[in-house]
């Protein structure tokens, strides 16, 4: 993958808490979401699509994310995703979970100066 | 269920997954264009970002695949692999399950067939059994008489229905050789009540009870269709039975037949003298309990008959009363505590098999934590690995399970083709489909249980431990000790299982080696016997007639048989020898007897036989002299009394002259007997046990009814059977002649029960054995396996091989010595629960222990001797390179 070895640990729990939270905002096909977190990461988030599609078919097969094919402003089909009510539980519990993580390690950061 | 939908939609699904990539393919084209790409650079610009379609797509087909069927089709793929790779383990522990299995299912088959299944007859737990009980006879059971079948009809309010019968085997002649037939009479309401059906004609009417129109016949489908070619135009013919007419009225369904094995019925209609007499105790009495009706409430009432009966009728003494006790109860009596004993066999037998399945996937298990520890570390989920080993063993048990059911339809029919033909409800015995469920689910259960803790065990462990251990043999000290020892006591209770069954069998075996080898009290070798049955006759003015002239026709018929070559001696008595029989009359008086010197009335059976009965038998005259041919007739009535009856009563041998009488004149006085012989005891009712008192009186002065023949011949007595017959129905064509058995055979068959539960427990003991010999072996193995380094050090270090020997030898027999020890104390337990079952040899023989322990410590020996060759064999430096 394109991205430096240091980031991918990083990555790898991450990924499906960003997806979950972006789809959280609306039904969102996956072209979307990556462009979306490309986006508000100012580029620093650069999503591969071999690791965003099946990131989604996962999320989708536990029951976080829901997916239904729906029509686009230009008129074509594309698969849309919705944040599921289990989903919800999930992003909550992740997001929690890494704002104590990131808390603590800014902590560390800040004391350790 | 989404797996089973999407698994049909696979080929939708796969669409929209390429529909849902191209989409994203085609977006990031248009934004390129957007952006002022010209096409054909955009299109590369977005292949290049996008990758390989390929290789996405089947990643997003993994991810999804987290579903269950597709990977358990995985697993099972690679649990079948896994159990081919390892023959040795699979064929041990699927021959350990299907034994189990098999052995279990197979008796609670045979078990559930006879003593829990209710009896095909409607209502049938409701249908209950009324004997009645005198003083005289304290502990037999006796039939009711009719005036009580109509006392209990009419005042018995807890019964719905009732009905009565009586068995009398008739000769059915005019239908090729003459035969005898089972034949039940019986009254009104008893098809009713049992729920029968007919398959052709009907049941009996009101009409057909009438003395004098009774003689119609209801025949079983199995006469039907053996003796008449299953006729469609039977109804309306006649059957001659016991020389009368009898006009078939019906046919019966194929399931129905009540008593077991009756071949016809028909109506019951006694005699005024023997419909009024209370002393007539010949008819068996079936009520159906009120829905929801208590069996005490009837025993209550039947109290009350009983007490209101006494008053009312002088000649019954006091101490009469009734019992009612459930039909299926009545039907399985003496059979329940035998099966019981069966299915405890087969139960320990089920419990040697876990155990040894535990110890064997045990010993696996800890054998396969570096592929484990390897597959963890590969990235396979702990769920996934517990569901792989899960799967695995659920894939074994389903294996063993079908060996298993296949094992017990086959024991089942073995059970039919060896218990004797008079075992209860035999014919109803087959492997049941609830059975088969439940076997299944038994053997999948088992699947899961030990496929789970040594999954378990493996899926907890961290592979970096068990990777870095290296050989995966010696994991941490600890935790192969407790292995070790969870192994040792795995096998400790197998052996001691084990040893109990070797012990119930042995006693089981010597039980039928001794009543096989019991001395009767006279030769039973080339002695042939028959039956020569007779018609029972009602009136006993008639009776007196028929009896002089049966008499006569016996005389001749011993003459007859007198004279076929190869026949030494003739004899003959009113009933068989050692047929479990004991005849009793109730009048018996003894001249001059002593005081009875224990509590319970004294009784004694009595015979009625023919001239030199007890020299053609070999029995020793003590005193006196055997009954002849003037014996007879007119002569001075006579009678022979046994040692143990002139000891009872007389407290002497020498009691000639004394007299006895069974029967009165018509002033009521006694007729006397005067006792010309003393006769040394034999057991002529039963191999079991002691001789009983008896005396004998002469069958030509006045013996009654069916008589038996006893032939002792020159040669092999089979080959004179057939022409001993011809003789007979050269002078008799219609006399059957039935039961031609030799009395080795007939001795033989006596013992059937206890040969068949000996053979079964002989069986059962085996499969334990060699499933604890297999448990022994397999936990040694896999110890000195295991230790093979710790052995090669050893040696090394100057360890003699016969040291090495000893050291696994020990610590394999240790297990097997305490198992010993606590299956001997179990043993001696379990083995006074049953000890009515054996006979002749104490429970607690100390021989058959000795024994027992012997045989298991020997063959634990050998078991243990061949991996402990095998550790001597090891090679110092191989076994320190060994990883």
């Amino acid at each position: 993958m394109g991205m430096p070895e240091e980031k991918a640990d990083l990555l790898k729990g991450t990924l499906d808490m960003l997806i979950l939270k972006v789809a959280a905002l609306g039904p969102i096909h996956g072209y979307a979401i990556s462009q979306r977190m490309q986006q508000i990461s100012k580029d620093f988030f650069q999503v591969q699509q071999g690791s965003l599609y099946p990131a989604l078919h996962r999320l989708e097969e536990r029951g976080w994310l829901a997916a239904e094919w729906k029509e686009t402003d230009t008129g074509r089909e594309a698969k849309f995703y919705t944040l599921t009510r289990k989903g919800r539980k999930q992003l909550d519990t992740e997001m929690l979970n890494w704002e104590r993580l990131s808390d603590a390690i800014a902590l560390i950061l800040r004391t350790a100066e | 269920m989404r797996w089973l939908g999407r698994l049909f939609q696979k080929e939708k699904s796969e669409k929209q997954l390429d529909a849902e990539l191209r989409f994203h393919l085609d977006q990031q084209i248009k934004d390129y264009i957007a952006a002022g790409m010209n096409p054909e650079e955009a299109r590369r610009r977005a292949k290049l970002a996008f990758g390989g379609l390929e290789p996405i797509k089947e990643d997003c087909r993994e991810a999804r695949r987290a579903n269950f069927l597709e990977t358990l089709l995985q697993d099972m793929r690679h649990g079948m692999r896994m159990l081919r790779n390892n023959p040795g383990f699979t064929a041990a522990a699927a021959v350990t399950l299907a034994l189990g299995i098999g052995a279990n299912t197979a008796i609670f088959s045979i078990v559930n067939a006879a003593i829990l299944r209710p009896l095909p007859y409607k209502d049938s737990s409701r249908i209950v059994m009324v004997n009645s009980h005198t003083a005289m006879f304290p502990t037999f059971s006796l039939g009711i008489s009719w005036p009580d079948v109509q006392q209990i009809r009419s005042q018995a309010s807890s019964l719905e229905q009732t009905a009565a019968y009586t068995g009398a085997d008739k000769t059915l002649t005019g239908k090729g050789d003459p035969a005898l037939l089972e034949v039940t009479n019986v009254s009104d309401g008893f098809f009713e009540e049992l729920g029968a059906n007919s398959q052709l004609g009907r049941f009996f009417t009101e009409q057909d009870y009438v003395l004098g129109q009774n003689h119609v016949v209801i025949i079983s489908n199995a006469l039907w269709h053996n003796r008449f070619g299953a006729d469609p135009l039977i109804l309306g013919k006649t059957l001659v039975l016991d020389k009368e007419n009898y006009t078939v009225v019906g046919v019966a369904a194929r399931e129905f037949t009540f008593p077991e094995k009756c071949e016809a019925w028909l109506p019951l209609a006694l005699a005024p003298e023997v419909a009024n007499t209370h002393t007539y105790f010949a008819l068996s009495f079936l009520g159906k309990l009120r829905n929801g009706q208590k069996i005490e409430k009837l025993k209550n009432e039947l109290d009350t008959i009983a007490k209101r009966t006494m008053k009312d009728v002088p000649e019954l003494s006091a101490g009469y009363s009734f019992s009612a006790e459930p039909l299926l109860e009545n039907r399985i009596e003496g059979t329940k505590r035998a099966y019981f004993m069966l299915l405890g066999a087969a139960a320990l037998v089920l419990l040697i098999a876990c155990a040894n399945l535990a110890s064997l996937l045990l010993a696996r298990g800890s054998g396969r934590q570096r592929e484990m520890a390897v597959r963890a570390a590969l990235g396979a989920s702990r769920g996934r690995l517990l569901r792989q080993g899960l799967v695995e063993s659920c894939l074994l048990a389903l294996l063993g399970g079908g060996a298993g059911i296949f094992l017990a339809a086959e024991g089942v029919q073995l059970f039919r083709a060896i218990a004797p033909a008079n075992t209860p409800r035999l014919a109803e015995m087959s492997v049941d489909s609830t059975l088969l469920w439940f076997s299944l689910v038994t053997s999948l259960v088992a699947g899961v249980l030990f496929g789970l803790v040594p999954a378990r065990r493996a899926s907890r462990m961290d592979p970096n431990e068990a990777l870095k251990t290296g050989s995966g043999m010696n994991l941490g000290a600890a935790r192969s000790a407790r292995q070790s020892r969870l192994g040792d006591a795995l096998v400790a209770v197998e052996v001691a299982l084990a040893f109990v069954l070797i012990v119930g069998s042995a006693l089981m075996t010597q039980t039928v080696s001794r009543l096989l080898h019991q001395n009767p009290g006279f030769r039973t070798d080339h002695l042939l016997t028959f039956d020569l049955p007779q018609p029972v006759i009602w009136n006993t003015e008639e009776a007196a007639r028929e009896i002089k002239k049966q008499t006569e026709r016996f005389k001749n018929i011993v003459e007859q048989v007198q004279r076929v070559p190869g026949v030494a001696a003739v004899t003959a008595s009113d009933h068989g020898v050692l047929i479990g029989m004991q005849m009793m009359e109730a009048n018996l008086r003894v001249d001059g007897a002593i005081p009875s010197t224990s509590k319970v009335e004294r009784t004694a059976s009595a015979r009625y036989i023919f001239p030199l009965y007890f020299r053609t038998l070999g029995i020793s005259m003590l005193r006196g002299r055997e009954f002849t041919e003037r014996d007879s007739g007119d002569a001075p009535t006579v009678a022979i009394v046994n040692e143990s009856m002139a000891r009872e009563y007389w407290g002497t041998l020498d009691v000639v002259g004394k007299r006895i009488s069974v029967s009165n004149d018509k002033a009521g006085k006694p007729l006397w007997d005067e006792i010309v012989g003393v006769v040394a005891d034999a057991r002529e009712v039963t191999i079991r046990g002691r001789a009983f008192p008896a005396y004998f009186l002469p069958s030509l002065q006045g013996g009654t009814g069916s008589i038996h023949l006893l032939v002792r011949t020159q040669t092999d007595p089979d080959s004179l059977a057939g022409a001993i017959t011809r003789q007979i129905w050269a002078s008799y064509p219609e006399q059957p002649v039935t039961h031609i058995s030799t009395m080795a055979r007939r001795i033989s068959e006596s013992v059937g029960d206890e040969r068949l539960r000996s053979i079964l427990l002989v069986v059962f003991a085996g499969i334990g054995f060699a499933l604890a010999l297999v448990g022994v072996y397999g936990v040694i193995s896999y110890s000195v396996a295991r230790r093979v380094q710790e052995i090669g050090i050893r040696m090394a270090l100057g360890a003699s091989r016969e040291g090495v020997l000893r050291m696994v030898l020990r610590q394999g027999l240790l297990p097997v010595i305490a198992g010993v020890v606590f299956g001997a104390m179990a043993a001696v337990g379990l083995t006074r629960v049953v000890a009515s079952q054996f006979y002749g040899v104490q429970p607690t023989d100390p021989a058959t222990f000795i024994g027992a322990a012997l045989l298991v410590l020997l063959v634990a020996c050998l078991a243990c001797g061949i991996p402990a060759r095998r550790a001597t064999r090891v090679d110092p430096l191989v076994a320190l390179r060994y990883e």
